[in-house]
């Protein structure tokens, strides 16, 4: 099966019947994304498909291939942090992070489609995760100033 | 994974104890003397601890410290954490105790560490060590001329200095780091994906387990049938032993999949307790309850007091429910066994590792992964099920708890009932306390925590029994402080509604206690509580709390409509002494008061003969970012004073506050939690 992940291709033989996120961590040791919850209520398994945020962990590895995945790994120009990836260290708009990962892709992808949102828009564009550190204000503010910044691109 | 390494090529080593205290606690001894920093020939200074990093910052919090004493950039300091081989003994990180007590001995060691560079440096350059002092990694003549860097004034020493008695760190007008908001030195590894945590650790030939779990709690094995799971490919072996099952894979969905395909039989215990009757179980299967205060005479101060009030309140079962799920890696080198986890405690895991399978505890190292939240729990079981299968296959095995075990194998908050009488003058004055509370699970010393009364009373009974638990009790932020907190503000709400008083003039005039009551008024004055505006739907409430040496007061705003309460605003006033990085202590605060309104209005375990109903985030709810409340910290502390707890002690009044303002906004008094679904 080919899978086009950051930018790079991969070939990869795995059963149809797993799921993205198994293959990315597992066999493209990618493991900045997320097991949270396996059933796509917590969002730390975030991946950008053709540039959707996607809940990896009930998306079936074939019907990823041939698409373009993006994840945190590739979110980066080389050193240089996305602008949601500074706006998160500039507010620390996380504790333990292990959700961080899902969330800045979600709202990579919301300032993708959307440079300037309310707040409205950026509290139902990341209901469907969950921060337990309870980090939710930093959050706000850091997607917030990241579309002040004029956001993603 | 790459294990941690000691530096090389040390040129300076400082040995202390592990802890240390202005005010020495019997019950945490200061340990053995270790070495705490060394610096080497290059210059690099590292910091050992055996606290862990899950969330709360703590890397970054020493690296502060350290940098701040020695006068060097703070991305200059490495810390190594939660390594059993490379660290000083420690007992856990709990308690909100790494600033107070291991902090401050980091301080006292880089105090020591600047110490010995100056004086290397006065013999050098043949000047009185009054002379000097440190700034920009270099040691400088204090008229301003040209100084030497330490590696420098390090090359070719190889130096071991005890930190003194007297040592001196530094004092607050001249920190540079310390007491300012920071950056943390860990931010792009966490937001790059970068950082490993337990579940994402791989070490080479290393296999997957997964582990058979039986319907409910106190279930036994009867009979299985494993040879449809032996078949399945890319299956290594299933290993028995007991009612210990687990299948061993080349690949995790292979052993999740074998899993899935084994025959069992269970014999349950089928325990008759359930979320339905817990709250009377809780006091029919207590032991008998130990009195932590019996102060003066209650007998006579309630027959004298103008009004007596007596409530019963309950707090559920909670689940910790952090982001990660439990996991560790085991491997074992011939009889050393070295495993990677997401616990707390990396000694206490090494030795019952050592304990079950009769080892040294030098044959077994622990090492702590980045942790993807704990708030108290993550056990060694999950250690100790990866060792089990790892010996049994002999290769290196990893188990990944999903969100269903995490659910119901994690450990969850003991559910509590409380009884509280208390008695009242005619000035509104407590003369009268009684308070029993029964706490499940049968470490009572959780729920002693946060059970006293802060007010001024003289006639006082405080009881604290251990109930039977039909579920996994363990630890979660605070222990019972949490839900010993709710029950007492909750009946302090009771009373002065009862007596037509404000419920913050009536805290005030049974307090005598300074810091609480700095911390009142600073969040009352704040939150505008003089002035609050009485509308429909809306309510406030207020709470107090102490917890692991820090005091704090929340006042908070509500909206409730339509079966639903969403808390608005929340002002909380806080006082942990100095407070090292502002920012980090804001974000632990901002965490709990998150986390706590969880329990306040949404979160219960539900359980019915053994088993776990709600076992996923559709079924139990927890906050999100659609739930999130303004909320603004007044720190009211005093940078002199030794900084205390700050992870846990803004979880303490929080769900009080909450229930304190529903109760406002609709006239129903609420005696158990969660709020939402008794609206």
């Amino acid at each position: 099966m080919h899978l086009k992940v950051n930018d790079e291709s991969h070939e990869v033989t795995v059963d149809a019947e797993r799921t993205l996120l198994s293959v990315l961590r597992h066999e493209l040791g990618l493991t900045g994304t997320k097991y949270g919850c396996g059933e796509g209520n917590c969002g730390a398994c975030t991946v950008l498909i053709d540039g959707e945020a996607t809940r990896s962990c009930i998306t079936p590895v074939t019907s990823a291939s041939g698409r373009d995945i993006k994840t945190i790994e590739g979110l980066a120009n080389g050193d240089e942090l996305h602008p949601v990836q500074e706006a998160f260290v500039e507010h620390t708009a996380f504790q333990c992070a292990y959700c961080t990962s899902g969330f800045i892709m979600s709202s990579a992808a919301l300032l993708d489609r959307n440079p300037n949102p309310s707040d409205e828009q950026i509290q139902s564009a990341l209901s469907g995760h969950i921060c337990r550190c309870g980090a939710y204000v930093r959050i706000l503010n850091a997607v917030r100033s990241a579309s002040c910044n004029g956001g993603a691109k | 994974m790459s294990e941690q390494q000691s530096p090389a090529d040390v040129a300076l080593t400082i040995i202390g104890t592990p802890r240390w205290s202005l005010e020495p606690d019997p019950r945490t001894p200061p340990g053995d003397p270790a070495t705490l920093l060394t610096i080497d020939g290059d210059g690099v200074i590292t910091a050992f601890s055996g606290k862990v990093e899950y969330g709360q910052g703590i890397r970054n919090g020493f690296a502060m410290e350290i940098a701040d004493e020695l006068d060097v950039a703070v991305d200059s300091v490495r810390i190594i954490l939660g390594d059993t081989d490379l660290v000083p003994q420690d007992r856990g990180t709990t308690g909100s105790a790494s600033t107070r007590t291991v902090g401050i001995q980091l301080r006292r060691a880089a105090a020591t560490a600047r110490l010995t560079l100056i004086d290397l440096a006065a013999t050098r350059l043949e000047v009185g060590a009054d002379s000097l002092k440190t700034q920009d990694g270099q040691v400088v003549s204090k008229n301003g001329s040209d100084g030497v860097e330490y590696a420098d004034l390090l090359s070719g020493q190889s130096l071991s200095v005890d930190i003194p008695d007297a040592v001196e760190v530094k004092a607050v007008e001249d920190f540079q780091l310390m007491g300012r908001p920071a950056r943390r030195i860990d931010a792009v590894s966490r937001v790059t994906g970068a950082a490993k945590y337990a579940q994402d650790v791989v070490v080479p030939g290393m296999l997957y387990g997964k582990i058979l779990r039986p319907p409910s709690y106190g279930a036994k094995l009867a009979q299985i049938d494993t040879a449809r799971a032996e078949r399945v490919s890319g299956v290594v072996s299933v290993v028995q032993d007991g009612d210990f099952v687990g299948v061993v894979a080349e690949r995790e969905d292979a052993a999740e999949y074998a899993v899935e395909a084994i025959r069992a039989r269970w014999e349950e215990s089928r325990d008759t307790a359930s979320d339905w009757n817990i709250p009377a179980l809780l006091k029919e299967r207590a032991e008998e309850p130990t009195a932590l205060r019996d102060d003066g005479d209650l007998d006579s101060a309630f027959a004298s007091a103008e009004r007596v009030f007596e409530n019963t309140y309950y707090v559920p079962y909670v689940s910790n429910a952090q982001m990660e799920p439990s996991a560790s890696v085991a491997r074992w080198d011939g009889d050393h066994l070295t495993v990677w986890c997401a616990n707390r405690g990396p000694f206490a895991e090494r030795d019952s590792l050592a304990e079950m399978f009769g080892l040294e505890t030098s044959q077994v190292r622990v090492i702590a992964a980045e942790i993807g939240g704990s708030f108290g729990t993550k056990t060694p079981t999950v250690s100790h099920e990866a060792a089990r299968l790892a010996k049994a296959v002999d290769a290196p095995v990893r188990v990944s708890y999903d969100r269903a075990e995490e659910f119901g194998w994690s450990t969850v908050r003991p559910a509590a009932t409380f009884e509280v009488k208390s008695g009242v003058d005619a000035a509104g004055k407590i003369v009268a306390w009684d308070y029993t509370a029964f706490h499940a699970g049968e470490n009572a010393f959780r729920g002693q925590r946060g059970a006293d009364t802060p007010y001024d009373v003289d006639n006082v009974r405080i009881a604290v029994a251990a109930s039977e638990s039909p579920l996994q009790s363990g630890s979660y932020r605070s222990l019972g402080g949490a839900t010993n907190h709710f029950a007492r503000e909750v009946h302090m709400d009771e009373i002065a509604i009862g007596l037509g008083l404000d419920p913050l003039e009536f805290r005030l005039s049974n307090l005598s206690h300074a810091r609480l009551t700095a911390c009142l008024v600073a969040a009352a004055e704040t939150f505008g509580w003089a002035s609050r505006e009485k509308r429909p739907g809306v309510g406030y409430g207020l709470a107090i709390g102490y917890d692991a040496g820090s005091f704090t007061a929340q006042c908070v705003e509500v909206a409730v409509e339509n079966q639903e309460a969403r808390v608005v605003r929340v002002v909380v006033g806080f006082d942990c002494g100095l407070v090292v990085n502002p920012d980090g202590a804001r974000n632990q605060i901002e965490g709990s008061i998150v986390m706590g309104m969880g329990t306040a209005l949404w979160e219960a375990v539900e359980f019915d003969g053994g088993r776990v109903l709600n076992a996923g985030f559709a079924r139990y709810r927890v906050p999100r970012i659609t739930d999130t409340p303004e909320i603004e910290v007044v720190f009211t502390g005093d940078d002199d004073v030794p900084s205390s707890g700050a992870g846990e002690p803004g979880i303490v009044p929080i769900a009080a506050a909450i229930a304190n303002a529903v109760r406002d906004a609709t006239g129903t008094a609420i005696e158990e939690l969660p709020i939402v679904p008794r609206l």
